[in-house]
């Protein structure tokens, strides 16, 4: 497995402005622009903010949240716990019931009001780097446990292997291995179709070998 | 009525490490300021603090200038030492004039650019290697910031094109010893030396890998040149005559550019710096920034930094290297990139140059990849 690709250049991106208009903007989509972003202000007026995650495109949208707002409700990403873009929050008030917020938000990076240029890029580097990052652990860890639960299957065909051809256990992996492999399949899928293709004949053959270990 | 009086800071570092490119820019700066006095539309009067390339004393330099009125301070050559003082400019809402090629990646509304950014120095050097048909480079560098991120780009550029980087060494800022480097270079063989050691350690080095190589038949100009962005006609003179020629050099001004424009200006500044040391890029970036900053001054009628920034981006200089003007949304200087070959006299002859003035772009947004690359070597293998 790749480590996820460092972005390093925004130019391209957009940034949603989740702030109320103020010389924070200013300086702030000033700064933005500079580094090649385009700048949209998202807070609609008179209204608690919120985000529509459906127009959110991850290659694409940066959301920039102001954690002195009331925090904006923004839905479930479709991996749990995580944003479906980079977010950078705004520390404004630096209270524990803000910091919380942010981090819900999944925040992953942060900037101090007042807002100077000078920190903007590292703010963006680091939230859309380390977004990228979580993105790919969460869905490597959804990946392994989803093939943990297909070690079960796994098993099942091991032993039918054994139990019909006389292979051990070593030869029966690498002959179900290779065979996933020709298939094009992961190993656990091809397992699980081979066992539910016919239903087990030897579950009750193969307990007196386990009993005997 | 008289004519309008402007006390206006300068800090250079014209003694310590860096001296004689300290030297260079207070000279540049000098003449810019004798220049516009002589013009006659206002008068110019040059504060001069000297650091001695010590950190502590561009602070107490800054706060000194700025302390006793002065808006405007044309001055400092590291990036360490703008950084260092960037916070008093914003406080008091001054201008610093920063007259340094530099590595990008700052925008400071304070500060007004007149150097070469890296779309202006290192992008067009690893364009024109390519050209060549360079693919493997070896990097030599200094080990601060400078060569870190310049590295960065060739790196980056090179996987791109499909080359790379066989070697990279980074030693301690005045290291003059480079056998161990010299030998790994040759046992490498690349198709160029990019060079960013800085001040002593480059001239040691050039010398050394000249001789090494002289010494082993091996002809080092026309094989392996040596590529550098900051190698100046002061420094040239410094490597001595043995090793001064075949390197190349990315810059926005060689004092060799045939322009009655430019001929005025080296003229005038052998003239009136006769004990050198001989002008650089450096040298004209400083002289920019005073004749730009004079000009703005004039226009605006006031020393109010806003005022002063605006009406320095509405105007332009026609400068030794070409017109220059600033752009707007960086504060840094449109420019013209350039390509010299180092001579025997210790000059360059420009083998490649812009046709036109390139606009700035500090944050290479217009430059970089979007995705770090990587150089790839096949990861395949046959699986049974």
């Amino acid at each position: 497995m790749t480590n996820p690709r460092l972005i390093q250049n925004f130019s391209g991106a957009q940034a949603l402005l989740i702030v109320p208009p103020s010389t924070v903007t200013d300086i702030l989509a000033g700064t933005l622009m500079k580094l090649g972003l385009t700048v949209a202000s998202v807070i609609p007026a008179g209204e608690a903010p919120w985000l529509d995650f459906g127009i959110l495109n991850p290659e694409h949208h940066i959301v920039i949240v102001d954690g002195d707002l009331p925090l904006p409700g923004l839905a479930a990403s479709a991996v749990p716990d995580l944003p479906p873009v980079p977010v950078v929050g705004l520390v404004g008030v630096e209270a524990p019931s803000r910091l919380k917020g942010l981090l819900q938000l999944g925040a992953t990076g942060l900037l101090r009001k007042p807002i100077h240029g000078a920190s903007v890029y590292a703010a963006l580097f680091l939230a859309v780097n380390e977004h990228n990052r979580r993105r790919l652990l969460e869905e490597r860890l959804a990946r392994h446990e989803e093939r943990r639960r297909g070690r079960r299957h796994v098993v099942k065909a091991i032993l039918r292997l054994m139990q019909e051809h006389g292979l051990d256990d070593d030869a029966a992996y690498e002959a179900l291995r290779r065979d996933a492999m020709r298939a094009r399949q992961p190993l656990e899928a091809y397992c699980e179709a081979l066992v539910q293709a016919r239903p087990s004949i030897a579950a009750a053959a193969v307990t007196p070998r386990l009993a005997r270990s | 009525m008289g004519l309008s009086h402007h006390r206006i800071g300068i800090l250079f570092s014209a003694e310590g490490p860096y001296g004689l490119v300290g030297r260079a820019m207070l000279n540049g700066a000098l003449l810019a300021v004798e220049e516009v006095n002589a013009e006659g539309e206002l008068i110019l009067e040059p504060v001069i603090c000297d650091p001695r390339g010590v950190l502590g004393g561009y602070v107490t330099g800054a706060e000194q200038l700025l302390g006793a009125g002065i808006r405007h301070v044309v001055g400092c050559y590291t990036s360490s030492s703008r950084k260092e003082i960037i916070p008093i400019f914003e406080k008091r809402d001054a201008l610093l004039w920063y007259p340094s090629h530099y590595e990008g990646f700052e925008t400071s509304a304070n500060v007004v650019y007149t150097g070469a950014a890296p779309n202006q120095h290192i992008v067009p050097l690893v364009r024109h290697l390519l050209e060549r048909g360079g693919r493997t480079a070896f990097c030599v560098g200094s080990n601060y910031i400078w060569a870190w991120e310049n590295n960065r780009i060739l790196r980056e550029t090179l996987a791109i094109a499909g080359g790379q980087v066989a070697g990279e060494r980074y030693l301690a800022v005045g290291e003059t010893s480079f056998e161990q480097v010299i030998e790994a270079i040759l046992a490498t063989r690349p198709d160029f030396i990019f060079n960013t050691l800085i001040g002593t350690s480059a001239y040691h080095f050039l010398r050394d890998f000249r001789s090494t190589c002289r010494a082993r038949g091996i002809d080092q100009p026309r094989t392996m040149p040596v590529a550098s962005c900051s190698l100046a006609e002061p420094e040239l003179e410094a490597i001595g005559p043995e090793a001064v020629d075949g390197h190349l050099s990315s810059s926005v001004y060689f004092t060799s550019i045939d322009t009655p424009r430019n001929r005025a200006f080296t003229a005038a500044y052998a003239a009136r710096f006769p004990e050198g040391p001989t002008a650089s890029a450096d040298t004209e970036s400083s002289y920019i920034a005073v004749h730009l900053l004079a000009r703005a001054l004039a226009r605006a009628g006031t020393q109010d930094a806003a005022t002063v920034r605006r009406a320095a981006c509405a105007d332009g200089f026609d400068a030794p290297q070409g017109p220059v003007r600033l752009d707007e949304t960086t504060l840094h200087a449109c420019l013209t990139p350039r390509i010299g070959l180092s001579t025997a006299a210790s000059r360059f002859t420009i083998v490649a140059q812009a046709e036109e003035p390139v606009a700035p772009d500090p944050y290479l947004v217009r430059s970089d990849p979007r995705v770090v690359p990587v150089s790839r070597r096949p990861r395949l293998r046959v699986v049974p």
